[in-house]
């Protein structure tokens, strides 16, 4: 599904990310872990084609994607749910939903895909004409979540949905993960909650300073004493 | 001419005024260009407005059929340009500044500095009022604010109950969301300036329904129309039509009451007070734009 081969990548001219090889395959959940950083927003920033100051190669189902414009990267199935959420505050949820459903492949279908979302989550529904700004943090992220559902992707970009929110939601999210993926959607999933990561997850990469330092099986990885030093702190 | 009247036919006026600032206030808030080529744009509708009624002999509203387009792809045209040149707000109002000199320069070389005013056996518009009562209402301020209701109204729902609109309202909260979103904000940009420039069009012609014609007026306009644009809150597209009613009413009132040379000192007073107390606009819920 993803494929993402020997990825630099720069902000103005710090480089971020150096040389990083990774792959999602169809309906797979993989986990990006690592410090504060480590340069997995870069990651999620460059796949979703927000940031085009990179070199190397991102494929899609194929398609190279590496240098194509953000919204060309949605129409192939991509869909991103931001590091702080970035809802459009101003709009209603409703029309946040709506406005995700935009991709051409999307809108037809979207009435349906719209009750799926708020089977997902209720709380979308119940709030549906509030101006998004209003909503909780924990609403906020299921918002976006819901608005990346809207636009029917087959790749789910996740960057840091646990941040800033209580561990009642937290469960609530990472059901959401879970629910996705048997959907048959392939999830990325960036994440400092490690513990939670790997629970939903098949394989996971451990990234540090812009480097992947090592990868595999959330089993192997758990026990991996590099992932322990440099997560957990041990 | 009493207060009331004064007000009305004021408030009136201020549609027209609406109608020069809503192209201004969209493209400031969601293109983040301070386009005064605005003005030059709405100076050049009206002067062809002028020219092609009087040499074809026609109706002036019928030359919004060559107008609007020609001055929607014109605004267009620059918008890709400011793009391309990569400004900035601030840029923006010096570069755009620049060319509305050139466009008031063209009008001058065009047209001479003489006086223009469409010929009124063309013009229907151009006088008379129609009475309720003892109070009149101006057939050609008239004209002017209907037009203003219809197309920002129009505008307006366009914004709320579209795909468009609602991509509009998203790219101008934050960009990058919206191209990950599947919306193309380059093709996005260029419809937005178009249709600024065919709303300049309508209030060019508009203003040469009720106006002489001198190719200085955007010097008279900027004042006013940017009073608007603040008050009504930039971007929004309602609150520019009520702050140009307000607007227009009060400093018709204001010239009635006292001289007609306070009228811009009580408008700017206003502004003062209203960007004190309520820095977003006079018609925007909340602190945020």
């Amino acid at each position: 599904m993803l494929e993402v081969r020997e990825l630099d990548a720069f902000h103005g001219h710090a480089q971020a990310l150096w040389g990083v090889d990774l792959a999602v395959g169809d309906a797979e959940v993989v986990s990006v872990i690592g410090p504060n950083g480590a340069g997995k927003s870069t990651l999620v920033c460059a796949v979703a084609g927000l940031l085009r100051t990179v070199r190397g190669r991102i494929l899609v189902d194929g398609h190279d994607l590496t240098t194509v414009a953000a919204h060309r990267v949605c129409e192939r199935g991509v869909a991103i749910v931001p590091e702080g959420r970035r809802v459009f505050g101003h709009l209603t949820v409703h029309e946040n939903l709506l406005l995700g459903a935009h991709r051409r492949g999307a809108r037809s279908g979207h009435r349906a895909t719209l009750a799926e979302v708020h089977e997902l989550f209720p709380r979308l529904a119940e709030r549906a004409t509030q101006p998004a700004r209003n909503l909780s943090g924990g609403e906020q992220q299921m918002l976006a979540i819901g608005r990346a559902l809207m636009a029917r992707p087959r790749m789910l970009l996740l960057d840091e949905p646990s941040l800033g929110l209580a561990p009642v939601v937290l469960d609530e999210v990472f059901a959401a993960v879970r629910a996705i993926h048997a959907g048959g959607v392939s999830v990325l999933l960036v994440e400092q909650d490690i513990e939670r990561a790997l629970a939903v997850s098949g394989r996971a990469y451990l990234l540090a300073e812009g480097r992947v330092v090592t990868a595999g099986p959330v089993d192997q990885l758990r026990d991996d004493p590099q992932v322990r030093r440099s997560v957990l702190g041990q | 001419m009493s207060a009331v009247q004064a007000a009305l036919t004021g408030a009136l006026l201020g549609g027209l005024y609406a109608m020069m600032a809503v192209g201004l206030s969209v493209s400031w808030g969601m293109l983040r260009v301070i386009n005064l080529a605005h003005f030059g744009m709405i100076l050049l509708g009206s002067y062809l407005s002028f020219a092609l009624a009087t040499s074809w002999q026609v109706d002036p509203l019928l030359t919004l059929l060559v107008t609007v387009p020609l001055l929607a792809a014109l605004g267009a045209a620059l918008h890709w340009v400011y793009e391309r040149t990569g400004l900035v707000e601030f840029t923006s109002l010096l570069v755009s500044f620049g060319v509305m000199i050139i466009m008031i320069q063209l009008v001058h070389n065009i047209w001479s500095a003489d006086f223009r005013r469409l010929a009124p056996e063309l013009n229907r518009y151009g006088s008379g009022s129609w009475f309720v009562g003892e109070l009149a209402f101006p057939l050609p301020t008239l004209v002017a604010f209907g037009a203003g209701v219809v197309l920002i109204g129009g505008g307006w729902l366009l914004l709320r109950t579209t795909f468009l609109g609602r991509a509009l309202r998203a790219f101008a909260e934050d960009r990058d969301m919206a191209a990950a979103y599947g919306i193309d904000h380059r093709r996005l940009g260029m419809l937005l300036a178009g249709a600024s420039g065919a709303t300049a069009a309508v209030a060019g012609t508009l203003w040469a329904l009720g106006n002489t014609l001198v190719p200085d007026a955007p010097f008279e306009w900027i004042g006013i129309v940017f009073a608007v644009v603040i008050l009504g809150g930039i971007g929004q597209v309602l609150g520019t039509l009520a702050a140009g009613v307000l607007v227009g009413a009060l400093t018709s009132v204001a010239s009635v009451l006292w001289e007609s040379t306070t009228s811009l000192l009580v408008v700017f007073l206003v502004i003062i007070i209203a960007l004190l107390l309520r820095p977003a606009g006079l018609f925007v819920r909340g602190a945020a734009r």
